[in-house]
C-alpha cells in the first residue's frame, strides 16, 4: 500500500491495516529470524567442514615453505620476501605461545572446577601470625578463561589465514605474478579493504570492554555465586540451569518478584515510552505553530533541563517529592493534605512516570521539531483545502506521519526505557520495597532489581541470570522490528 | 601470572621470614590504610606518631577514602586491591569473612581482648577467631530531644512522650521502615536474630510477643506526632517541630548546635507491649579495624592496626570527632563519661543486642514492614504480615 | 471570513501561549529551586520550610577554598580532561564506524550491524566488574587513562544515529571523487566529513557529556583514589550519611557550576543536534 493510499483511510481502518501489518509481519520476521539462525549454523557448519578439507590438501599440495608455515606462523610470506607481514605473523605466534605457557594454559585447566585450592594457613611461631598462601580465586578464574578462549579463536582464525596466505602466495608465484609489497598492502587497506582499517580498532574496544564482559556475565548465571560462595574465601562452580529454575518456579518468592517486577517493567516502559513522545510532540507542535513567538526561547527553557546532570536533577526531584518536601509543604500552605509521592505504591508508580516526563520531554521535542518540519507541505495544503481544523489535521496528517516515520525511535526507545536504570534508581530507589518481593520494592524495574542483588547482597548468580532474561527479551523484540522495520529496508534508497 | 607471582611471593616472604628478617638491609614496608573523608587528617596524624614509634623501621604510609560503610562493597570488589589496614562497621564481619577477606588476628590477642569491652570483642570474632580491631563502641542509636519541651520523666515512656507531643502540637521522630530502628520494638519484646545451622538467618519476630510488638508499632504510627524521615528530616526539623527523635552519635554535633542549651539525649523509652511497659531495644553496633588477608607485610599491618586502635588513640578520636572508645579504660574517663550523648548511648547499650547475627537478609523486609505500617496499610493482620516478613527473613 | 480565521487563530494562539507558560514554570521550577538552595545559608538537606531564611554565596567559594575534603576544583579538571580526551577518541571512532558500516560493502557487514545491534541492550554495568578486572591485568585502574578507554570503547556501539545520517548523503558523490581517483579514505575524509557537521557536533556533544553524569562505572574504577574521582561521583560523595547535613547546599553549587557549561554549549548546539539526530536516528 502506498504511503498516500494509507492516509486516506478512516482512522479505525488504519488502526486494523496497522495492526494486520504488524501481526503478518511478527509471523513473518520471527520465521525469518529462526531461519537466519538455521542458515547461519549450516553455513558456519560447511565452513568447517570446508576448512578442514582445506587445511589438509593445502598440505598436502602445499611447497616446502607452505608446509613450512603449519609449524611457524608467516613462513609463507616472510620466505617469499613479504619481510614485515611474515614477521607480524611470527611475532603473534611468540606472543600467543609465551601468553599460554605463562598464563592462559594454568588458567584453562581450572575452567571445568573453576578452582578448589582455598587459602592455606602456616603457623609463624616467631610472628605469632598465621602466614597465607593465597589460593584459587574462581571469578578471576572465569573471567582469564574467557579472554584466553578468545584469544585462542582469535589465533586459530590467524592461524589458518596465515596458511591461506601461503598457499595464495605459493599459486600466484607460480602463475608468475607478482606478491604485494607492503605498499600496495598499505594502499589496499585505504581503499579496498578500508573496512578492516577502519572497524578494527572500534571492534577490538568493543570486544574486550563489553562482549568479553558480557559473555563473562553470561557464564555467571550457571553458577553459584552468591552471597555464600565469595571467592577467595570460599570458591563458586558449576550449577548448570539450578539459577534459571529457581527464578522461573523454583523459589516462590523469587517467581513471584521476578513476575511482578517484569510485569511492572513492561508496563512502564509501555508508558514511559509513549507518553513522552507524545507530549514531546504536542510541545514541539506547539512551539513551532505559526503565529507562536520567541521560538527559541520556550525551546532553550525546555532545553536547560537536559543540560543539568540527571543524577542531580532527579535526586532533587526525590527530596522535593518526598512525604515531607517542598512540594508536599507547599499543598500544605494551600490546606491540602501531604500526597504520598514516593511512599504509596499505586501513586509512585504514577510519579516515577511523570517525572520520567519531565526528564524525556525536552529530548523529544528537539528530535521531533526535526521532522516536523519534514513533514511534505502539501499534506498539510490540502488538508486545509478540505476545512481541516488543528485537531483533526493533527490525527489525521501529523500522527499517523510521524507513527510511520519513527517505529524505529519508538523501538529504541521502548527497549531503553526496559533497562532505564537512572530515574528509578535515583528518584525512588524502587522503593517502597513490598513485604512479597525478594529484596525489591514497588517501583523496581528489572534493571534496579538487578543492581540491587549485586551490590546489596552480592547475589551475582541471580542479577546475571535476571539479566540474560532481559536481554533475550529486547534483544528478540528489537530484532524482529528492527529487521522488518522501513529503516533498515530502505537504507539504499537515497544513495 | 599473577598467581604464580603470589606463590612465588608468599615462598619468598617465609623464607624471608625463617632466616630472619633483621639480617639483610632495611626494607621498606608499604601498607595502605583506608579511613573515611572526615578521618583523614586524625589519621595521618596517628600514624606519623607510629612512624615516629618505630624508628627503627622504613614506612611508606598511604591512605585511601573508603568510608566504614563502604568497606564492605569496596573489598569484595576486588580483595586484592584492599588496603591492608581498613576500618568497617562490624555487620559486615561476616560477610568479609566469608570471602576470606580478613587476616585473623593473633599477635597480642589476649591484650587486646582484655582491654576492649566484651560487646566489642564479640562483635571482632567470627567461629572464635579474632578477625579485627575494636576500633569504636558507637555505631549504636538512642534518643535526641529538645529539653524545653520534654522533662527528664516524660522521655521515660514512649507514650507519655506522645501525650505531651500532641498537647503541644510537636512532634516524636523514628525511622521506623528502617530495619535498624524497628527492631528496637522487636527487641524490647524478647525477639531474637540468629544464625541457624544451614548459614540462614532464623527470626522469632512472629511469635506472640512479636505480634505484640507489631501492634505496638502500628499504634506509634498512627499516632498524631509521631514522624518518619531520614536524617535530613530529623536535622532539618528539630528544635522547630521536632522535640524528640532517635538517631545515633554521627548526629551529635549538628543536634547540639541546633538545640543549643535545650539538648539532651538519653536512652530510648519504654513502650506499651499488651499491657506492660517494657523497654525498647536496640541493635549495638561498633566499628572495627581489619588486616586484609592479601596484606604482604601482615605484621606491620597488625601492628599499625593495633596501634590505630589503642587506648591513646581511641581517646584522640572522641577529642577529634567524639567518637565513642570500645577501649575499657578510655571509655570510663571522666570526659567520654561527661559527653552527653555517648552516655545516652552508655546507657541505651544496656538493652541492646549485638548486631553480628544479623545477616543480609533482614534488612529489606523489616524495612518493608515499616514501609507497610507508616503507610498505614492494614490490608491484611498484623500476624500475617510478619509471618510473611519472617519467611523472607528467613529466605525461604 | 478572513477575520474570523485571524481571531480563531489568536485565540488559539493566547491558549498555547497560556500551556507553554505552564509548562516552562513546571520545568524551570525544579532547576530554580536548584539554583535558590545553593544560594541557602542554613545547612541540611531538608528544611521545613521552601524558601531559605539567608543566602549566601559561600558555597560557591567553599567548593574553589575548601579543597581539603573535597577538591572540587580538581575534580572539576579531571573530568574535563577526561571529556576532551575521550570525546576526541569516541567521534573519530563512532563516526569510522558509522561511515564503514553505512556506506561501505563488504561480507560481515550485515552480520555486524545486527551483532552491534544486540550487543548493546545487555544492562551494562553487569560487565563492569568484569571490565575492572581487565583494566586490572594490564595495570590500568585507578587512572583517568581507563576512564578514557572505558568511555571510548563502546563507541563502535553507538552507531545507530551516525549511520542513518550517512545513509542519507547521495552516492553520487562518492562515485565522483572516486572516478577523479581518490581511495576510499580519502573519500571520507575530504569529500563526507565536511558535509557531516550536524553529526560530528552531535556525536562530539553527547560523547563530551557522558563523562559528566556518569558515578558509578567512576566509582569501581577509581576505588580508594580520591584525587582521580570525576565530579559527578564526588559530588555524589557529598551526599553521604555523615556528609549530607554539611554538604548538600555545596553539592547543589557544584551542580550547578557543572551545568552551566553543558547547558551554554547545548543552546549553542541545540541546532545541530536537531539536524543530526533528525536526518540519523528516524527516517522513512
Amino acid at each position: 500500500m502506498q504511503y498516500i493510499d494509507y492516509v486516506t483511510l478512516p482512522w479505525y481502518k488504519k488502526i486494523v491495516v496497522r495492526l494486520t501489518k504488524a501481526a503478518k509481519n511478527l509471523g513473518h520476521n520471527f520465521v525469518a529470524l529462526i531461519s537466519k539462525i538455521g542458515k547461519f549454523l549450516i553455513s558456519a557448519f560447511t565452513g568447517i567442514v570446508g576448512g578442514i578439507k582445506y587445511f589438509f590438501s593445502t598440505f598436502w599440495k602445499g611447497d616446502i615453505r607452505t608446509k613450512l608455515s603449519y609449524l611457524f606462523m608467516g613462513s609463507g610470506c616472510l620466505l617469499r620476501g613479504q619481510i614485515v607481514r611474515g614477521l607480524a605473523f611470527l611475532a603473534l605466534q611468540m606472543f600467543y605461545i609465551v601468553y599460554m605457557v605463562s598464563f592462559g594454559w594454568g588458567q584453562l585447566k581450572l575452567f571445568p572446577t573453576l578452582g578448589t585450592a582455598t587459602k592455606k594457613e602456616i603457623w609463624d611461631e616467631v610472628n605469632q601470625i598465621y602466614l597465607y598462601e593465597q589460593g584459587d580465586n574462581s571469578m578471576l578464574i572465569l573471567l582469564f578463561s574467557v579472554l584466553t578462549i578468545a584469544i585462542s579463536i582469535v589465533m586459530f582464525y590467524l592461524y589458518f589465514r596465515n596458511i591461506r596466505m601461503a598457499y595464495e602466495n605459493q599459486q600466484l608465484l607460480k602463475a608468475g605474478k607478482k606478491l604485494n609489497t607492503i605498499v600496495d598492502d598499505a594502499r589496499e587497506f585505504l581503499d579496498k579493504k578500508l573496512h578492516v582499517t577502519f572497524l578494527s580498532l572500534p571492534t577490538l574496544g568493543v570486544i574486550f570492554f563489553t562482549a568479553l564482559p558480557l559473555i563473562f556475565m553470561i557464564l555467571i548465571a550457571f553458577t553459584n555465586y552468591d552471597k555464600n560462595h565469595q571467592p577467595p574465601g570460599s570458591l563458586f562452580t558449576w550449577v548448570g540451569l539450578e539459577n534459571f529454575r529457581n527464578i522461573l518456579s523454583g523459589r516462590d518468592v523469587l517467581a513471584t518478584t521476578f513476575k511482578g517486577v517484569l510485569a511492572w517493567t513492561i508496563i512502564w516502559a509501555i508508558f514511559a515510552t509513549f507518553s513522552n513522545y507524545i507530549l514531546g510532540m504536542l510541545l514541539a507542535l506547539m512551539i513551532n505553530k505559526k503565529g507562536i513567538k520567541f521560538k527559541s526561547m520556550w525551546r532553550t527553557i525546555f532545553v536547560i533541563t537536559i543540560a543539568v546532570p540527571q543524577f542531580v536533577t532527579l535526586l532533587l526531584m526525590s527530596r522535593l517529592l518526598d512525604d515531607r518536601g517542598a512540594v508536599n509543604i507547599l499543598l500544605g500552605y494551600l490546606g491540602m493534605g501531604p500526597v504520598k509521592f514516593l511512599t504509596d505504591a499505586a501513586i509512585a508508580r504514577v510519579t516515577v512516570i511523570v517525572v520520567n516526563i519531565w526528564v524525556g520531554v525536552p529530548y523529544t521535542m528537539l528530535i521531533t521539531t526535526g521532522i516536523l518540519m519534514n513533514i511534505p507541505a502539501e499534506l498539510y495544503e490540502s488538508a486545509r483545502i478540505d476545512g481541516a481544523g488543528p485537531y483533526k489535521t493533527f490525527t489525521k496528517i501529523t500522527l499517523p506521519y510521524m507513527l510511520f516515520v519513527t517505529t524505529p525511535y519508538l523501538i529504541t526507545q521502548f527497549v531503553s526505557n526496559i533497562n532505564n536504570f537512572n530515574v528509578i534508581f535515583l528518584l525512588s530507589g524502587g522503593n517502597p520495597l513490598a513485604l512479597d518481593y525478594y529484596q525489591a520494592g514497588k517501583t523496581d524495574l528489572l534493571v534496579t532489581w538487578l543492581y540491587k542483588l549485586t551490590v546489596n547482597y552480592q547475589d551475582y548468580n541471580l542479577a546475571s541470570t535476571i539479566g540474560i532474561m532481559i536481554f533475550v527479551i529486547s534483544a528478540a523484540a528489537s530484532l524482529i522490528v528492527y529487521n522488518s522495520s522501513s529503516s533498515a529496508k530502505k537504507e539504499g534508497m537515497f544513495q | 601470572m599473577k598467581k604464580t607471582v603470589a606463590i612465588l611471593l608468599s615462598i619468598l616472604l617465609i623464607t624471608a621470614l625463617f632466616t630472619g628478617c633483621g639480617a639483610g638491609p632495611k626494607q621498606t614496608v608499604t601498607l595502605k590504610v583506608w579511613g573515611s573523608q572526615e578521618d583523614q587528617a586524625m589519621l595521618t596524624k596517628m600514624v606519623d606518631e607510629f612512624k615516629a614509634a618505630n624508628k627503627g623501621k622504613s614506612y611508606d604510609i598511604t591512605f585511601g577514602v573508603v568510608s566504614e560503610a563502604d568497606a564492605k562493597t569496596k573489598v569484595l570488589e576486588d580483595p586484592s586491591a584492599a588496603a591492608d589496614v581498613f576500618a568497617f562497621a562490624n555487620d559486615q564481619i561476616k560477610d568479609l569473612v566469608n570471602a576470606g577477606a580478613l587476616y585473623e588476628i593473633t599477635r597480642n590477642k589476649e591484650k587486646i581482648t582484655s582491654e576492649n569491652m566484651e560487646g566489642s570483642i564479640e562483635a571482632s570474632t567470627v567461629d572464635g577467631k579474632l578477625y579485627a580491631y575494636p576500633e569504636t563502641a558507637d555505631n549504636g542509636y538512642f534518643m535526641y530531644y529538645d529539653k524545653s519541651v520534654f522533662s527528664a520523666d516524660d522521655v521515660k515512656s514512649l507514650d507519655k512522650m506522645l501525650e505531651v507531643a500532641n498537647a503541644k502540637g510537636k512532634k516524636v521522630f523514628m525511622d521506623v521502615s528502617n530495619g535498624w530502628y524497628i527492631a528496637s520494638f522487636f527487641l524490647g519484646a524478647g525477639g531474637t536474630l540468629t544464625v541457624g545451622e544451614d548459614g540462614n538467618q532464623k527470626c522469632d519476630f512472629n511469635n506472640d510477643n512479636g505480634v505484640k510488638a507489631g501492634e505496638a508499632i502500628k499504634a506509634f504510627t498512627a499516632d498524631p506526632a509521631f514522624l518518619t524521615g531520614d536524617d535530613a528530616v530529623l536535622k532539618g526539623g528539630i528544635g522547630g517541630e521536632i522535640a524528640a527523635g532517635v538517631s545515633g552519635t554521627w548526629n551529635a554535633e549538628d543536634i547540639k548546635s541546633i538545640l543549643g542549651d535545650n539538648y539532651a539525649a538519653t536512652k530510648l523509652p519504654t513502650f506499651t507491649l499488651g499491657s506492660e511497659q517494657v523497654q525498647m531495644g536496640s541493635f549495638a553496633g561498633y566499628k572495627l579495624v581489619g588486616i586484609s588477608s592479601q596484606t604482604k607485610f601482615p605484621v606491620d599491618a597488625m601492628d599499625l592496626g593495633e596501634w590505630l586502635t589503642n587506648e591513646k588513640n581511641q581517646i584522640t578520636r572522641f577529642e577529634t570527632r567524639a567518637m565513642g572508645p570500645s577501649n575499657k579504660k578510655a571509655a570510663s574517663s571522666d570526659a567520654v563519661k561527661a559527653n552527653v550523648a555517648l552516655a545516652a548511648l552508655a546507657e541505651q547499650n544496656q538493652f541492646a543486642t549485638s548486631q553480628k547475627d544479623v545477616l543480609g537478609t533482614y534488612w529489606a523486609p523489616a524495612e518493608a514492614f515499616g514501609t507497610a505500617m507508616e503507610a498505614k496499610d492494614y490490608s491484611k493482620p498484623i500476624k500475617e504480615m510478619l509471618d510473611t516478613m519472617v519467611s523472607q527473613i528467613e529466605g525461604k | 471570513m478572513r477575520m474570523g480565521m485571524k481571531k480563531r487563530g489568536s485565540v488559539a494562539n493566547t491558549i498555547i501561549y497560556i500551556i507553554l507558560s505552564v509548562l516552562s514554570v513546571l520545568w524551570i521550577l525544579p532547576i530554580l529551586w536548584l539554583v535558590i538552595t545553593s544560594f541557602r545559608a542554613e545547612l541540611g538537606a531538608w528544611t521545613p520550610y521552601i524558601l531559605p531564611k539567608e543566602y549566601t554565596i559561600n558555597n560557591y567559594t567553599r567548593l574553589f577554598t575548601d579543597t581539603a575534603l573535597f577538591n572540587y576544583p580538581r575534580w572539576f579538571m579531571n573530568t574535563l580532561v577526561v571529556a576532551v580526551f575521550s570525546c576526541i577518541i569516541t567521534t573519530i571512532l563512532n563516526l569510522m564506524t558509522s561511515y564503514t558500516l553505512s556506506r561501505l560493502r563488504f561480507k560481515a557487514r550485515k552480520a555486524i550491524l545486527n551483532i552491534g545491534l544486540i550487543l548493546g541492550m545487555f544492562p551494562g554495568f553487569m560487565a563492569m566488574i568484569a571490565v575492572y578486572f581487565l583494566l586490572k591485568a594490564i595495570g590500568l585502574t585507578q587512572s583517568l587513562v581507563a576512564l578514557v578507554l572505558v568511555y571510548s570503547a563502546g563507541a563502535g556501539l553507538s552507531y545507530y544515529i551516525a549511520k542513518g545520517f550517512f545513509d542519507t548523503i547521495p552516492k553520487s558523490l562518492d562515485e565522483a571523487a572516486t572516478i577523479d581517483g581518490a581511495t576510499q579514505n580519502m573519500v571520507f575524509w575530504k569529500v563526507i566529513l565536511p558535509l557531516s557537521k550536524p553529526i560530528v557536533i552531535y556525536s562530539t556533544l553527547m560523547a563530551f557529556m557522558a563523562p559528566w553524569l556518569d558515578f558509578i562505572f567512576v566509582s569501581v574504577i577509581m576505588k580508594d583514589n580520591y584525587n582521580n574521582y570525576t565530579v559527578a561521583l564526588g559530588l555524589w560523595q557529598m551526599l553521604t550519611r555523615e556528609n549530607i547535613y554539611q554538604y548538600f547546599t555545596q553539592f547543589c553549587a557544584g551542580a550547578v557550576l557543572i551545568s552551566i557549561p553543558i547547558t551554554l554549549l547545548f543552546i549553542k548546539m541545540q541546532k545541530y543536534y536537531v539536524e543530526g539526530v533528525t536526518a540519523g536516528g528516524v527516517k522513512g
